[in-house]
């Protein structure tokens, strides 16, 4: 981590903002605060931060606004901090181009895994065929997939689900994205092939598919792979 | 029913119907005013009546006339005697009267001899005419009046059948609105009268009737009779002693416990007795309607009003001693922190508390929220295809903290398909059920999750080895604020009414009850699509 790794946090709480300036900080991450949209906007577009956190309720506009705007032309992370919990805000939010979805009350902890993991994402920009989970390796040009020595069978469906989930380590895919990149356009609300899939590959890969530690569930959401 | 069947008119057409909302002035009573606009009737059915007769005897006795040479002229008079006998099935007494004083007169003149005079030669030929005139006149005076008898007890009938379609159809209406719609549309098909009720003004909210046209309009006067006739529970207005040089008779709606309202209605001319009868019996209905009606809403008024006082003050109770807690642990926790220096071990354990209070506040709060979202009606489930293995590991992992010294044993049948119910819901459904039941038993102890689908019955069973629900309070533990004696301190009694809300939106039932060798159970039953594919067995 370097010195000039700026978080932007958009909000306008106050008490929310000092919990986060004190954690991140503590943190090594250096921070500058904004509490309306328009003024988030700004810092964004001067001081180039690696990762934005911001909340939906803002005073001045609708989060999903700010979002939109910020996503025409900022390529890093955008992490979600909100008390909307409705799944369908959370989907909206991701589907409009948020890395990650927190809500409030949240704990520290998770917040900072999160984090660590969009950053180190978005600057992985090296395009590695191999990835490497604990005792589990995929090889992207092979198509091939260990758990430690042994080669684990999988058909190509479930290959193309492990690759996208696994690709996007530690973020929320949406059912409805999952499907549309799987099996495309036609196949949106086909949700229980998905379903099937996914308890296929837990069994595969899992060391106990009932208390999976890569496919996780996010509940009414999608899935995340680890994190 | 159609209006032809009973309306002593069918012939008079329904035309639209007109319906308007006048307030007095004085606001004591309300009034609704449906008014239908028919055609007026003629009447000229028994001129047509005599005419036919009249046209029906020439034409008998010219058809007579042709074959006399045959059948001679004395048979000729049974032919109409027959003809008068046939004609007093359908006419009344004046026509049959006719009809056989013409058919006596033709027979003298065309066929007793000598011919076309009047005058009759043999004494035996004029007894017969006498005796052909009384008993054409007896016969046809019998069936007619048969007939008439007949034709009263049809309208009895008719009557009978009318009040029943009234009961009924008044059964089925809700609220006083609705019923002064039905009635002033009954009254006007089975009386033809056009009316206008006015109804006691304590505890009723009459909709927002659509107003057009200008129908019964009761004017300040009309109110003060239909005040009158509210106090003294007497008919006034046209054709009764009292005011009777307004437009419309007034008639009380009297129940068992005083009267209801009034109803005017413009009233042509008096009524008849079985009329009169009929009304009577009428507007008993209608008014005992009026009365459970106002009783019916009485009672939901006092039931709401004494049910919001209840809940206000469990709430204020339960509350604010759930919400007070938490916020003096961490108050206090802080506080300590922050001005002395305590053993680091004291610190930490200090910092527990305070994340063990705000989660209890959070717990607090997003029950809160989900109650109110029940209560608003604003929960509609997200449907979609749920793995129920998901579900259940899901719970478990979210509740790992609260297990830790339980023993959560799940069992899904291997060939469990995948269900159509909303994941989020059910994942809070079973984590209230599960953290009910670490919250009530005793360590150490057993708790069962099963899931299963019995074709298209999703059922979802959660068992624990606690003590069970006292066989009174079974009814109650869905109720909102309902708390167990012996539960650990941390709820605020409104998990398990959440718990039933979310099923109930999913079409589904739960119960709750007591294990045979002690603990409780909860029974969930809910409705579901599935598919044909089993995840376990691929």
């Amino acid at each position: 981590m370097n010195n000039t790794d700026i978080i932007l946090i958009i909000d306008d709480e106050v008490q929310i903002r000092r919990l986060l300036e004190i954690t991140l900080s503590a943190n090594g991450y250096k921070i500058s605060e904004a509490s309306t949209g328009k003024e988030g906007l700004i810092h964004a577009a001067t001081l180039h931060p690696v990762l934005i956190i911001l909340d939906l309720g803002l005073p001045d506009a609708d989060g999903i606004e700010i979002l939109k705007k910020l996503r025409e032309w900022y390529q890093k992370p955008i992490l979600i901090l909100s008390v909307r919990s409705a799944e369908e805000d959370i989907i909206r939010a991701l589907d409009y181009g948020a890395n990650d979805y927190l809500t409030k009350p949240f704990r520290t902890g998770e917040l900072l895994a999160r984090i660590r993991v969009a950053i180190r994402q978005s600057q992985d920009a090296r395009e590695d065929p191999i990835l490497t989970f604990g005792s589990l390796t995929i090889d992207l040009a092979s198509h091939l997939v260990r758990k430690g020595e042994e080669i684990i069978k999988l058909t190509s469906t479930e290959f193309s689900l492990l690759a996208l989930l696994a690709k996007n380590e530690g973020r929320v895919l949406t059912h409805q994205f999952i499907l549309k990149e799987i099996w495309g356009m036609g196949y949106l609300e086909q949700t229980q092939y998905l379903r099937v899939f996914m308890a296929q590959l837990r069994k595969k890969i899992e060391d106990n598919p009932a208390k999976p530690k890569l496919l996780n569930t996010e509940s009414g959401i999608g899935y995340r792979f680890g994190g | 029913m159609d209006s032809a069947d009973i309306c002593p008119n069918p012939d008079e057409p329904l035309a639209s119907l007109k319906t308007e909302e006048v307030k007095s002035k004085s606001g004591s009573q309300k009034i609704v005013t449906i008014r239908w606009t028919g055609a007026g009737k003629t009447f000229t059915s028994s001129i047509l009546e005599y005419l036919t007769v009249i046209l029906l005897v020439f034409l008998t006795s010219i058809s007579c006339y042709l074959i006399k040479e045959y059948i001679g002229y004395q048979i000729v008079s049974f032919g109409l005697l027959i003809l008068v006998s046939i004609l007093a099935i359908f006419y009344g007494s004046g026509p049959i009267f006719l009809a056989a004083a013409l058919s006596a007169v033709i027979w003298d003149y065309f066929f007793i001899p000598p011919q076309f005079t009047l005058h009759i030669d043999k004494p035996e030929d004029l007894m017969m005419l006498i005796m052909f005139f009384i008993v054409a006149l007896l016969n046809g005076i019998l069936t007619s009046r048969l007939r008439r008898q007949g034709q009263k007890i049809r309208v009895r009938e008719e009557r009978t059948q009318a009040l029943y379609q009234l009961s009924k159809e008044l059964n089925m209406a809700s609220g006083t609105t609705e019923v002064s719609v039905i009635v002033t549309k009954y009254i006007l098909k089975y009386f033809s009268l056009e009316s206008a009720i006015t109804l006691k003004a304590e505890s009723i909210i009459l909709g927002n009737l659509h107003q057009e046209g200008n129908g019964i309009h009761l004017t300040e006067s009309d109110f003060d009779i239909a005040n009158w006739v509210f106090k003294n529970s007497t008919p006034a207005g046209k054709f009764t002693p009292k005011q009777s040089s307004g437009n419309y008779t007034f008639y009380p709606l009297t129940g068992i416990s005083g009267n209801m309202g009034v109803i005017a209605v413009e009233q042509q001319r008096l009524f008849t007795q079985g009329e009169e009868e009929f009304w009577d019996a009428c507007l008993s209905q209608i008014s005992g309607k009026y009365e459970r009606e106002f009783l019916r809403s009485a009672a939901k008024d006092t039931y709401v009003l004494s049910e919001s006082e209840k809940l206000y003050k469990t709430l204020f109770n339960s509350i604010s001693h759930e919400l007070r807690i938490p916020v003096a642990t961490i108050l206090g926790s802080s506080d300590t922190l922050m001005s002395q220096n305590y053993p680091e071990e004291t610190r930490q354990e200090l910092y527990a508390e305070i994340s063990i209070a705000a989660l209890r506040l959070n717990r607090l709060i997003e029950n809160l929220l989900n109650m109110s979202r029940l209560e608003s009606g604003y929960i509609t489930p997200r449907f979609d295809w749920c793995d129920v293995n998901d579900l259940a590991n899901k719970v478990a992992e979210n509740l790992q903290n609260e297990l830790k010294s339980y023993q959560l044993i799940t069992i899904i049948p291997m060939d469990m398909p995948l269900v159509w119910i909303d994941f989020g819901l059910m994942e809070q459904v079973l984590y209230n059920l599960i953290l009910n039941a670490t919250q009530h038993t005793p360590a150490g102890t057993n708790i069962r999750l099963k899931i299963s689908c019995d074709g298209s019955l999703l059922n979802i069973v959660v068992m624990d080895r606690g003590p069970g629900f006292p066989s009174s309070e079974l009814d109650f533990v869905f109720n909102k604020f309902y708390r167990g004696k012996d539960a650990k301190t941390g709820g605020t009694g409104l998990g398990l009414s959440i718990v039933k809300g979310f099923i109930n939106a999913h079409g589904g039932t739960i119960v709750a009850q007591n294990r045979a060798h002690g603990g409780a159970r909860f029974n969930i039953e809910i409705p579901v699509k599935i598919t044909e594919i089993h995840l376990n067995k691929t």
